[in-house]
């Protein structure tokens, strides 16, 4: 089974690139050399602070590009080509399909920050007091964070059409950047039914702000170890659901 | 042949006559709207709504609105727009990254040197320092703003003391605790001061001030003791 899935990740890798997603690494390294070189005569005395603020702000974006754009699409792609026919024909489960597609994206967006993370490291290493391995926590984290977008787009490639699965995964990418306010609003300004309700959505919607650790290191703070800890297991444990979910949907699709 | 040839410099003709068309539209364009009115017409949401619409990218917001800030007081330097979206500007700036300490300073620049009111330039201050107990140049600046403008020394030498106590504390909060102790006249917590400074400072030129200092210090309570506070120095000879 982990060579099938081996084998569908290392191909849907090998197809991004050919796709040349990688060209959002040179637009990467040409945004933060813009935000260095040209944009500094106007950062007055906060260079440092906006190099990291876009740069990390730049890795989630671009990565975000590459899950919404290539995740949605991955699956429903080769439904029409109908080469889905052919891959399921051989001894391979659907779920594996699934797991190898997912594995092979997430592949690619590991390749991705690396670059673009070792990219980032060099320029603040070249701008004089901005260089702090702290970093390094920030790009981890962003990690997980696109790692549980790319499931929540799997899952939606599972069971409607590549540009809902788009748009609802930008939904949840919003969502889930709002949903501790969601849980504030009706804390605060609603009636016990509205509490309850804010809260279970609360519990639905995945917390994508507990990956957002950019604004802490950026200002100097060193991201605790404990909480890298927990969001890699809340990351884990959401990633997992959703890809059980989308192929327990993927399962009783029926192909054609 | 030649009427392929004719048909490809009849696009690239069109081609660049059509950029030339939308350069010349855009410059009509700027000219009819004026960039003064454009700067009047600056709107802003409230901070609160753009921290929420910001998405997980609030310092990056917090940034775009900082670059707009600078042009915006710089076109206000230059004369060409008041400054009635100051407060408003600083306020969504502080609200999405409340760590950003340049913001508070700059702001409190502004707000006395522009607006004259020092009251409101303090406080925007200390709210920076609410946010940022650890950054040093916020409760300087507040500070300084005493010593310099208020010639309020005891005020002065408890925010430079406060500055001197921060995590990014350099010898420049430190000197400037010892001088305001000095210019309030408590002579012995200045010396204690500069004592320490000459202690930690790697520099060689503030050793030598803090040397200076001290002696300074040191004659003048040698002289108290001896001759009581009232005391001004000898009768210069006639």
């Amino acid at each position: 089974m982990t060579s099938h899935v081996g084998a569908l990740a290392i191909n849907t890798f090998r197809e991004t690139v050919r796709d040349r997603i990688f060209y959002l690494v040179a637009v990467f390294g040409f945004v933060m050399l813009v935000s260095t070189a040209v944009l500094s005569p106007l950062t007055v005395g906060a260079q440092g602070k906006i190099m990291s603020d876009v740069g990390l702000a730049a890795m989630v974006v671009f990565g975000l590009l590459v899950v919404v754009f290539v995740g949605s699409n991955m699956v429903h792609k080769e439904i029409d080509k109908g080469s889905i026919v052919t891959i399921l024909a051989k001894p391979i489960g659907r779920r594996e399909y699934l797991l190898g597609k997912f594995m092979g994206l997430s592949l690619t967006l590991l390749a991705m920050l690396f670059i673009m993370g070792l990219l980032f490291l060099v320029m603040l290493f070249l701008a004089p007091g901005t260089f702090s391995l702290r970093f390094l926590g920030a790009i981890y984290l962003c990690f997980w964070e696109l790692i549980l977008i790319n499931a929540v787009v799997v899952f939606f490639s599972t069971c409607v059409s590549s540009i809902l699965a788009a748009v609802f995964t930008l939904g949840v990418f919003a969502m889930g950047h709002l949903s501790q306010s969601i849980r504030d609003l009706g804390q605060f300004q609603g009636g016990p039914l509205q509490q309850k309700v804010s809260e279970v959505v609360y519990y639905l919607i995945p917390n994508l702000e507990v990956f957002n650790v950019r604004g802490d290191v950026v200002h100097g703070e060193t991201v605790a170890g404990e909480l890298i800890l927990w969001a890699t297991v809340y990351g884990a444990a959401w990633t997992i659901l959703l890809l059980l979910l989308a192929g327990a949907i993927f399962d009783r699709k029926e192909l054609r | 042949m030649f009427a392929g040839r004719r048909g490809t410099l009849a696009r690239w003709l069109t081609i660049l006559m059509m950029g030339a068309v939308l350069c010349l539209s855009l410059t009509r364009l700027d000219a009819v709207a004026g960039s003064g009115d454009r700067e009047e017409r600056l709107y802003f949401p409230s901070g609160k709504f753009l921290c929420e619409s910001s998405l997980g990218f609030q310092e990056v917001a917090a940034d775009f609105l900082w670059f707009r800030f600078v042009q915006y007081y710089g076109a206000f330097a230059k004369g060409h727009n008041d400054l009635r979206y100051f407060e408003l500007l600083i306020d969504a700036i502080t609200r999405l990254d409340p760590r950003f300490d340049e913001a508070y300073h700059f702001a409190s620049l502004v707000l006395w040197s522009d607006f004259g009111d020092f009251p409101a330039s303090i406080d925007i201050l200390k709210r920076g320092i609410l946010h940022n107990p650890d950054a040093a140049r916020l409760p300087f600046t507040i500070g300084f703003t005493y010593y310099v403008f208020d010639h309020d020394y005891p005020r002065a030498s408890y925010w430079f003391d406060v500055a001197s106590r921060c995590a990014d504390a350099t010898d420049r909060e430190r000197r400037f605790a010892a001088f305001s102790r000095f210019r309030m006249g408590d002579d012995r917590v200045s010396l204690e001061l500069w004592l320490a400074l000459q202690e930690s400072t790697e520099s060689p030129q503030m050793k030598e001030l803090a040397e200076k200092m001290i002696q300074k210090l040191k004659n003048r309570i040698s002289q108290n003791k001896t001759f009581g506070n009232d005391f001004v120095g000898p009768v210069p000879e006639l």
